[in-house]
């Protein structure tokens, strides 16, 4: 036998078995995301968009170098949001305001201290704001409302496409899982989370269930050839797909420059390689339990 | 051979072709740059508003706002041009400024405490298209309101949470509103705003939007969600008051304005008790009998309007009001403008009640945006890269020409197509909807990918073309209502970047399932029903 014999033969007959992989996933997801919780208070770490952060605001450009000032500030402060930006009173720039997430006070001393080795802060003057999140403390009590009345719905729409109950729940899980994972592997990096990075963990439950509804129509609705045929082809389809998405979101990650795009890119890039798991063991092994205790062939 | 008659007479192309057309024409893109500076404000009162130049009206499109073309003869071309050409000007002369509608003539002031003459215009470069830019993407007004007094956290909470909603019913979505204290512990709010003129900012968020109706000295009904349970803000019950209209005062015109309020029972029931106590007095024509005193409303301990109460309310607990009110200008139209934006400011007061603590602006200037100036350029670029990588991926699955090209076009055709909706519904493009984009073109991916294995590969039974293209429609359309499905409560969901993300999304993921995808389709089986 060929490895890619073997490797189908496995995945054709030891399918309850390897399902252990996206269950340990998740539970180690979970466990990760728990342990934050507990050591940080947070099941994320916040940005300076979702968490607040201080501005230091110095009235004159004279001299100073915006893009030098900024490199220089983050290879100084390398765990900390830092972006500069130039303020302009009626048409023309007067002054750069420079946003970070530090809201300790003498932090920002140091920080101002850094501010001030490239920039004569005695003479021009400066000013400091600490200020809380821009998106407020009831933005994610709002936002994990919605997502659970979000998987209830999409739960509710799945159940009347399809009209059978395991195949729904296993897209359902799939999803779940699939933010889960990608959460406690975008903690792992240690990056900070922006309001991009919400609009990104928002875009992979749309995103993750597609393959999921490509493979259980073909499961459940087609006729010809062998269930084990269809989710072959689907595999086939559903991988086109996720290659492609992989690959856009490596350009991406490459030549765009913005960091906020780049934190969407990396969410999605980390939540398309759950994704695969995710669909090809988990929901795979689900509909064939399911399958098998309707008594289908499956070969 | 290629089949192209065949192609461009199915329906589906049609109307994708069309849609595309209507988006292209909404965009309007001017390729090459757009010359001369685009009005953003004009200041009450200066050399520009005595000239007779207006703010533009916040609904206008970028392509249609007022532009400058030419300061005392010399052509603008962009915004250094402008300020090269109204720097050095002294007081008391005549500065002939020519605009894409007309031409002014404006007399210079004396100078201001820099030693410099301020015409009273805020101008930026002319836009190069009619989509508006958001926050992120353009910048905006960055305004620091200190509270007059020393105010409890609670306060402050309630101070910014009453800022937002009161941006957010004056239609503007794309702001951030933050507390915020310096080092010595002073409270500040810090508001951050996109595409709004100053003028408008300081109106709405230094008032603290007091609202009171009294009749003699006791308040019927204060401002905000307890007393008044609904306001009225569509074409049939709000707008320029038809009785009252539009009419020469003193100086130029004067507009009287309505709308409709209900009340609670609370307040209904208290003015049922106050209206008792009056007598019926006749009004100027004898049919018409009015109560002895009149409803007045306050806004911030001034007088707005006084309201005759008709005879027949005396002692009644009615939960419907009228509110009214006035506006003026120097001509007609301006006149009318200003009512309206009056009417406005009071309806977003009576919706969102006044503020626990009276705000100065401390400081107010415009800020660059913080994803760059060069993020446009760049995410252009990755976006082409983005399609060659597209393309590479799906030519090197099916290998077939015909299948790629038309791949890409479709989803270049989405782009446009949300694009498109976005200038025509002037919603501003943020991070969000750049989220939402992404999503729309990651979808419209798969789909695509779906579509071409259904009918490529198809049922090996089902050689019907119909069967091929209905199972591959099957399976878009359950993953279409699914993800509809779940971006609908993420609408609902209070925070602004939420909902924009959610309505970017459903709209263009409807477009494409509905118009672009199903096209695709059509093409596929005709360049691939041969083979």
């Amino acid at each position: 036998m060929s490895f890619k014999d073997k490797v189908k033969h496995v995945y054709e007959t030891k399918y309850k078995l390897i399902m252990i992989f996206p269950i340990i996933l998740l539970v180690l997801a979970l466990l990760q995301i728990g342990i934050q919780t507990y050591t940080t208070g947070d099941f994320l770490h916040r940005g300076v968009s979702l968490k607040g952060g201080s501005t230091i605001t110095i009235n004159t450009i004279q001299g100073i170098d915006i893009n030098g000032l900024e490199s220089f500030l983050k290879e100084k402060f390398p765990t900390d949001d830092v972006s500069v930006r130039t303020l302009s009173v009626s048409g023309k720039v007067s002054g750069i305001a420079i946003d970070s997430d530090i809201q300790d006070k003498t932090q920002i001393e140091s920080f101002v201290d850094a501010v001030g080795q490239k920039v004569d802060l005695k003479n021009t003057g400066y000013g400091v704001e600490v200020m809380g999140a821009a998106l407020g403390a009831s933005f994610f009590r709002q936002a994990g409302i919605a997502l659970l009345v979000s998987f209830i719905l999409m739960g509710l729409v799945v159940l009347v496409y399809f009209r059978v109950w395991i195949p729904s729940l296993a897209v359902i899980a799939c999803a779940f899982s699939d933010i889960t994972v990608t959460m406690a592997v975008f903690n792992l990096t240690g990056m900070k989370l922006s309001t991009a990075g919400v609009a990104a963990f928002l875009m992979l439950i749309g995103y993750s269930i597609d393959t999921d509804i490509l493979l259980t129509s073909r499961v459940l609705h087609r006729k010809e050839g062998s269930v084990m045929s269809r989710i072959y082809s689907s595999i086939s389809t559903g991988m086109t797909m996720t290659i492609t998405t992989i690959c856009v979101v490596l350009v991406g990650l490459i030549f765009v420059q913005s960091e906020t795009i780049r934190q969407i890119m990396l969410i999605v890039l980390i939540g398309m390689f759950t994704d695969m798991i995710m669909t090809w063991i988990q929901n795979v092994a689900i509909l064939r339990l399911y399958l098998e205790k309707k008594n289908v062939n499956v070969k | 051979m290629i089949p192209w008659k065949k192609i461009f007479t199915a329906w589906r192309v049609i109307l994708l072709l069309t849609f595309v057309l209507f988006a292209i024409v909404a965009v309007q893109p001017h390729l090459w740059g757009n010359d001369g500076v685009a009005i953003r404000s004009v200041s009450t009162n200066s050399s520009a508003s005595i000239a007779g130049m207006q703010s533009p009206a916040a609904k206008l499109t970028p392509l249609a706002k007022e532009k400058i073309i030419s300061v005392n003869g010399a052509e603008i071309k962009s915004i250094n041009d402008f300020y090269a050409q109204t720097e050095g000007l002294g007081p008391n002369r005549t500065v002939r400024i020519q605009t894409d509608k007309k031409d002014y003539n404006l007399i210079t002031k004396e100078v201001d405490f820099n030693g410099k003459v301020d015409l009273g215009l805020k101008v930026y470069d002319a836009p190069t298209s009619n989509l508006r830019k958001g926050l992120e993407l353009e910048g905006g007004t960055r305004v620091l309101l200190k509270p007059t007094e020393v105010v409890s956290q609670e306060d402050l909470d309630s101070t910014v949470d009453t800022l937002k909603e009161r941006l957010n019913v004056y239609g503007l979505s794309d702001v951030t509103v933050r507390a915020a204290s310096d080092l010595e512990g002073e409270d500040y709010i810090l508001i951050e705003i996109a595409g709004v003129t100053e003028e408008e900012v300081k109106e709405l968020l230094s008032k603290q939007g007091k609202f009171e109706a009294k009749i003699g000295n006791e308040t019927v009904f204060f401002g905000g969600k307890k007393d008044i349970t609904y306001v009225c803000r569509s074409a049939q019950c709000s707008g320029i008051d038809p009785n009252r209209g539009c009419f020469q005062a003193q100086e130029g015109y004067a507009c009287g304005f309505f709308f409709s309020i209900s009340l609670s029972q609370d307040a209904a029931n208290r003015q049922a008790a106050l209206t008792n106590k009056l007598s019926i007095v006749s009004g100027e024509s004898s049919q018409e009998s009015y109560l002895s005193d009149d409803l007045v409303l306050f806004l911030d301990d001034k007088e707005v309007d006084r309201l005759k109460i008709g005879a027949e309310l005396k002692g009644r607990a009615s939960t419907e009001i009228q509110i009214s009110g006035a506006g003026s200008g120097i001509n007609q139209q301006q006149a009318m403008a200003t009512t309206l934006q009056n009417m406005k400011r009071l309806q977003t007061i009576l919706i969102t009640g006044s503020l626990p603590v009276k705000l100065e602006v401390v400081k107010m200037d415009t800020i660059s945006p913080s994803l760059g100036k060069e993020f446009l350029n760049n995410i252009l670029m990755v976006g082409l890269f983005a399609l060659i990588a597209v393309s590479a991926v799906v030519g090197i699955r099916y290998r077939k020409p015909r299948v790629v090209i038309p791949l890409v076009l479709t989803i270049i055709s989405e782009i446009i197509l949300v694009l498109g909706f976005a200038a025509l519904v002037g919603w501003n493009l943020d991070l969000a909807a750049i989220a939402g984009i992404l999503i729309v073109i990651g979808t419209a991916v798969d789909h695509l990918v779906v579509i071409t294995d259904e009918t490529v590969r198809g049922e090996v039974e089902a050689t019907d073309w119909k069967v091929r293209i209905k199972n591959a429609l099957f399976i878009i359309m359950g993953a279409y209502l699914t993800a509809v499905a779940s971006m609908i409560p993420l609408w609902f969901a209070g925070a602004g970047m939420l909902k924009g993300f959610a309505f970017t999304t459903i709209v263009g993921i409807s477009f494409g399932v509905l118009i672009a995808r199903p096209a695709y389709a059509v093409v596929a089986e005709i360049l691939l029903k041969k083979e």
